[in-house]
């Protein structure tokens, strides 16, 4: 078990690795560079040349990222040009924008996707399994920035019920929050629904044909007990994996959201360092959401195997 | 069935937004109806769409620092809404009789944002930073190579070369002055004399200005200032709409629509700023002059300015905007008419036309509006565009460092002195449209030396109409500027360089 | 009870694949149709005719946008290029997937982790990011499009088909062919695709609408379909200027989307529930 644990979080280090070495080898097919934007349309190649020079961009690609590289070790992400402040400073001021849009918003699609899920289980091929069947299907095909738009429009331009381009941090006071987070998050739950409600739907009725759940029913149990004790129970470890990498996904995926809804979150940020070849943001960026979803499915994977002793004992027989 | 299905889903999303809400919103607005009553009055809030580059105004071309320095710092001179020059920070100049040199005389009692008089060593500080290495603007000021402080508040700057338009080059918002002790981190932590001092910037969100009581002209009229990010553009209307913000940029079919809603108001005014569309003298086919015109004929001027700008432009035939003190009218040289365009494609050697590249800077809806407008034009006489649309960085590199294109479209803009706009055609500028013909460069030459203001403008003429012939570019539009007020929003207005004047600005 | 049951659940099944196939078959059809015949040339400017409503000129039946270009021809012309993209990349992506996948489930050891750390990178990588970077490689508009969401597809059929395979090769009957000495190549043509088949199959008709999805989203940001070529996401780009005086522009794209992802995602629904319940029947008879 440790030895899994061990032999996982040493993958999760090289696939960080790996990603970081794409990113910047990529980076270098890109044209452009931050000297001639910063110099704008007035400047001579010649001093397009100094700038880059000045700035260390004329060095080869490689020695570029082994300098990043050692600084990293240093736990040194470097200094962005755009905004002359460290990068780990800038992503830890975004987080909580991201974090607080990716939580609420699974909070959100978690309620609604449980319930129906399990409802539909339950009462399969009744109307509220037809019901929650479409709100899953549609779910799925409504473009985010598309509801998006609508959703300013209505919401926020004729009916006025929710601020259009705010951000107030929890500090200002719990409801001013969620009174301007109501908005985007809706509109990523809405996207989210969709494959959750059928992770929980699909597990709920695997649990629900389990020979053990027949014997409760013949033992004359009281089905809510059946339901809620030990059919839930059982039906929730599968899309344990489904909620969490989907959580992890939003991390740096909400970037059409925060751009609709003007929040100052990381993927606007990450939007930004890729427009202005900011490289060391950019790289900055891109570590820390990969290092979010290798770390989170690691962390899923083994609460997973916590909770279900088969894939625990398979686990096992595999060391 | 899909219907009821939406309608369904619709009304739960409202039953939990409105959930959601219903009881936070007494507390909020509560909250946010004493927060609007007492800040409506002194806080102006202005939308905007990409965070600046750092706020140091020495260390970038962006305008979009330009536009939040120009509040914090000053400049020695600046100048008004109609091209004048007017004292700022100077309160007098001599400019000497040759030309070669200028003197100006400061303002007493100028303080820094941290308290520390202003005096002409601060100037001579800040210009020698202006011409450092690491300064986009150096070039444009390589010609001054002497700054002698004779006073504390007076200081003289001596030229190489002759430069009829010295004077102007003090107006610019980078030339702003800045205190020593304070250059190191500008970029993060603006300090100058202006009107406004710096109080917070949070990437991606917003920018925050106040007050500078000890500012030492007429005192700004509101106490705060705040610019707050808002990158989509539909939100930023809505939020003008619904009075969360009080100045943002809009496009031109919306100067109707807020003039006529309650609450708000449109604004618009030609800018100094012309919309071209570059040909690339070293394609093959755009080498022939006569194919250059071809294409200049058979483009629509007015196709395109009503539908891009709803008919807010103006047509031009040369390289100068309408409200320059130095434009002549050329758009006859070329004017549009298909027939004629066929013809000298056809004496050009290419009956059949050709196919050609079109690259549009993805960040300027109205370029690449124009480009696809341009491109249904040119297909009428047989030239076939690929659009090409990209990012601006790619844009930056591409066309204008490395001259890889064959047409596009963009701005210039921004420039007092005819000459600062017109010395890219010199043959040996190396400037993705210089005119390689070098029709212009002992023009050039002339007129930046020429100290007589009619003879100038005369060579000025004739520059411009030896653009329209040569067609180095198709001279689309003389562009203007539309924004979006609150209808308490009152002495707002644009400039024919990159800044912004909020001090100017009250609410009624 | 148990009977009756299984008779509502057929019934049921052929509704979502019903639905799944009418609107697969409107979108088909349109595409085909476009071909035939279109009310205008969707490129064409007709800038006296911008922003007609719809209905107000019977010449334009879904009205016209800001350059006056008809927009029912354009939705028609985008309907092939959300095909086109659709199944191509779609197409690209499950063969690679499907045999990195393969690949690293047979293989065990150094090779199966290489190509498993690739793919968990390429899974953890900020999607947008991706894209952005692959479009400006590989270059904007179609060819850019399909190469971008292609690799968007592989890991899902890779994850897909290496999971498949353990579970595959967990089984006896594969052990006891192993002893005999079936190579790895005969062994997975004629006994592994075939149990694979089903899921194979629904995978790629849902993979199908999260391809036009994720379309759509590139040409909405810009960076998919490069104008003036015709997209929905990118018409929905362009509406989104002039969205609050002439909502209707985003309408008709909006509504398009949805049916065409809906439909596919229904499509694969369905064939997943047939196939299924047929291999069960199968089993039990």
């Amino acid at each position: 078990m440790l030895n899994y644990i061990l032999k996982r979080i040493w993958s999760a280090i090289v696939v960080i690795f790996i990603v970081s070495f794409i990113t910047y080898f990529v980076l270098m097919f890109i044209p452009g560079d931050a000297a001639s934007l910063i110099l704008g349309t007035e400047a001579s190649a010649e001093q397009i040349a100094q700038l880059r020079a000045v700035m260390g961009l004329d060095r080869p690609w490689i020695v570029q990222y082994a300098d990043w590289l050692r600084g990293l070790i240093h736990l040194d992400f470097g200094e962005s040009y755009l905004y002359g402040t460290d990068v780990l400073t800038l992503i830890i001021q975004r987080l909580p924008v991201t974090f607080s849009v990716a939580f609420i918003s699974m909070l959100i699609a978690s309620v609604i996707s449980i319930v129906l899920g399990v409802l539909s289980a339950i009462y399969k091929d009744r109307p509220i399994d037809y019901f929650s069947r479409s709100i899953m299907q549609i779910g799925s095909a409504i473009p985010s920035f598309w509801i998006g738009m609508l959703f300013i429009v209505f919401f926020g331009l004729k009916l006025k019920w929710f601020p259009i381009s705010d951000y107030v941090p929890l500090s200002n006071g719990l409801f001013p929050y969620l009174r301007n987070l109501v908005m985007p998050c809706t509109v990523l739950a809405i996207g989210e629904v969709g494959m959750l409600i059928r992770s929980v739907r699909t597990s709920m009725i695997d649990t629900l044909n389990q020979d053990y759940m027949e014997m409760a029913k013949v033992k004359g149990l009281k089905s809510s007990t059946i339901y809620f004790k030990y059919a839930l129970r059982n039906a929730m470890i599968a899309p344990i994996n489904v909620f969490g990498m989907q959580f992890a996904k939003l991390m740096g995926g909400t970037v059409v959201v925060e751009s609709v809804f003007s929040l100052p979150g990381l993927g606007r940020l990450l939007l930004v360092a890729v427009e202005q070849r900011d490289i060391v943001l950019l790289q900055g960026i891109v570590m820390f959401i990969t290092a979010v979803v290798v770390f989170t499915s690691l962390v899923v994977d083994i609460a997973v195997m916590l909770l279900n002793p088969k894939i625990r004992a398979k686990a096992g027989g595999e060391r | 069935m899909l219907k009821k299905v939406l309608a369904v889903l619709m009304s739960a999303m409202f039953v939990v937004g409105a959930a959601g809400c219903s009881s936070s919103k007494k507390e909020a607005t509560g909250d946010s109806a004493q927060e609007t009553s007492a800040e409506e009055k002194d806080t102006l809030r202005i939308a905007y769409t990409a965070d600046p580059e750092g706020l140091d105004p020495q260390r970038t071309a962006a305008i979009a620092t330009l536009e939040v320095t120009s509040n914090i710092f000053d400049t020695l001179i600046t100048c008004d809404t109609d091209w004048n020059i007017i004292p700022d920070l100077a309160h007098d100049w001599d400019l000497a009789e040759d030309g070669m040199s200028i003197t100006f005389y400061l303002n007493e009692g100028v303080l820094f944002h941290n308290g520390r008089e202003m005096t002409a060593a601060d100037v001579k500080y800040s210009f020698e930073r202006l011409k450092g290495e690491e300064s986009p603007k150096a070039s444009m000021y390589k010609n001054i190579v002497g700054i002698d402080v004779i006073d504390d508040y007076t200081i003289k700057f001596t030229t190489e070369n002759l430069d009829v338009d010295l004077l102007q080059s003090f107006a610019y918002p980078w030339t702003a002055i800045i205190p020593e002790e304070c250059s190191d981190d500008l970029k993060t932590n603006p300090v100058g004399t202006g009107a406004y001092k710096y109080v917070e910037w949070v990437p991606q969100q917003s920018i925050k200005l106040t007050r500078n009581d000890d500012y030492f002209g007429e005192k700004a009229n509101i106490q705060n200032v705040e610019f707050t990010l808002i990158p989509d553009y539909t939100s930023q209307l809505s939020a003008l709409m619904v009075g969360d913000i009080d100045i943002t940029e809009v496009t031109a079919d919306q100067i109707d629509v807020l003039n006529n809603t309650d609450g708000v108001k449109g604004y618009s005014e030609p800018q100094n700023s012309i919309e071209i569309l570059a040909l690339n003298q070293e394609n093959e086919y755009l080498s022939n002059v006569k194919v250059r015109q071809a294409i200049a004929m058979a483009i629509d001027k007015d196709e395109i300015i009503d539908t891009v700008v709803w008919g807010n432009g103006t047509k031009i035939g040369s390289h100068l905007p309408v409200c320059s003190p130095y434009y002549v009218d050329t758009t006859d040289v070329m004017p549009y008419d298909v027939e004629a365009a066929k013809e000298l494609l056809a004496e050009a050697g290419y009956p059949d036309g050709f196919t050609i590249s079109l690259k549009l800077p993805k960040p300027y809806q109205t370029h690449v509006d124009a480009g696809q407008i341009i491109a249904d034009q040119l297909s009428k006489i047989g030239i076939t565009c690929e659009i090409e649309i990209i990012e601006w960085a790619t844009w930056m590199s591409d066309v204008y460092t490395d001259k890889k294109y064959d047409m596009t479209v963009v701005a210039h803009s921004g420039r007092l002195e005819p000459y600062n706009f017109l010395s890219r055609y010199k043959s040996t500028s190396g400037d993705y449209i210089s005119l390689l013909s070098g029709d212009v460069d002992a023009l050039l030459d002339e007129a930046r030396q020429e100290k007589d203001e009619a003879k100038r403008k005369e060579l000025y003429a004739d520059i411009q109409r030896v653009l329209a012939e040569e067609v180095p570019c198709v001279y689309l539009q003389s562009l203007s500027k539309f924004y979006g007020l609150n209808e308490k929003v009152e002495g707002f207005s644009i400039y024919p360089i990159d800044m912004l004047n909020l001090k100017a600005v009250s609410f009624s | 009870m148990k009977t009756k049951n299984k008779g509502l659940r057929k019934k049921r099944m052929s509704v979502s694949l019903a639905i799944g196939i009418v609107f697969v078959s409107i979108v088909v059809l349109v595409c085909l149709a476009s071909f035939i015949y279109m009310p205008h040339d969707p490129l064409e400017m007709a800038t006296q005719y911008k922003f007609l409503k719809p209905g107000v000129n019977p010449d334009y039946v879904l009205g016209t946008d800001n350059f006056g270009r008809d927009i029912l021809s354009r939705i028609m012309k985008g309907s092939r290029t959300v095909l086109l993209v659709g199944v191509v990349s779609t197409g690209f992506g499950a063969a690679v997937g499907t045999l990195l996948g393969a690949a690293a489930g047979m293989s065990k050891g150094i090779v199966s982790d290489i190509i498993m750390r690739f793919i968990d990178g390429f899974l953890s990588f900020p999607g947008i990011l991706l894209a952005m970077m692959l479009v400006t490689v590989v270059g904007r508009g179609e060819k850019g499009a399909i190469i971008a969401i292609a690799i968007f597809i592989v890991p899902v059929f890779a994850r897909l088909v290496y999971s498949m395979i353990l579970d595959i090769e967990s089984m006896l009957f594969v052990k006891a062919a192993k002893s005999y000495g079936i190579s790895k190549k005969r062994l997975f043509i004629k006994h592994y695709m075939p149990m694979m088949a089903t899921r194979l199959i629904t995978q790629f008709s849902s993979s199908i609408a999260q391809a036009i999805m994720i379309e759509t989203s590139l040409s909405f940001l810009g960076l998919g379909i490069q104008a003036p070529n015709a997209s929905w996401g990118l018409m929905l780009n362009e509406s989104r200027k002039y969205f609050i005086s002439y909502p209707y522009l985003a309408v008709a794209p909006g509504i398009a989307i949805v049916i065409t992802v809906l439909g596919f995602n229904l499509l694969g629904d369905g064939l997943n529930d047939l196939l299924e319940s047929r291999k069960g029947g199968r089993k039990n008879g």
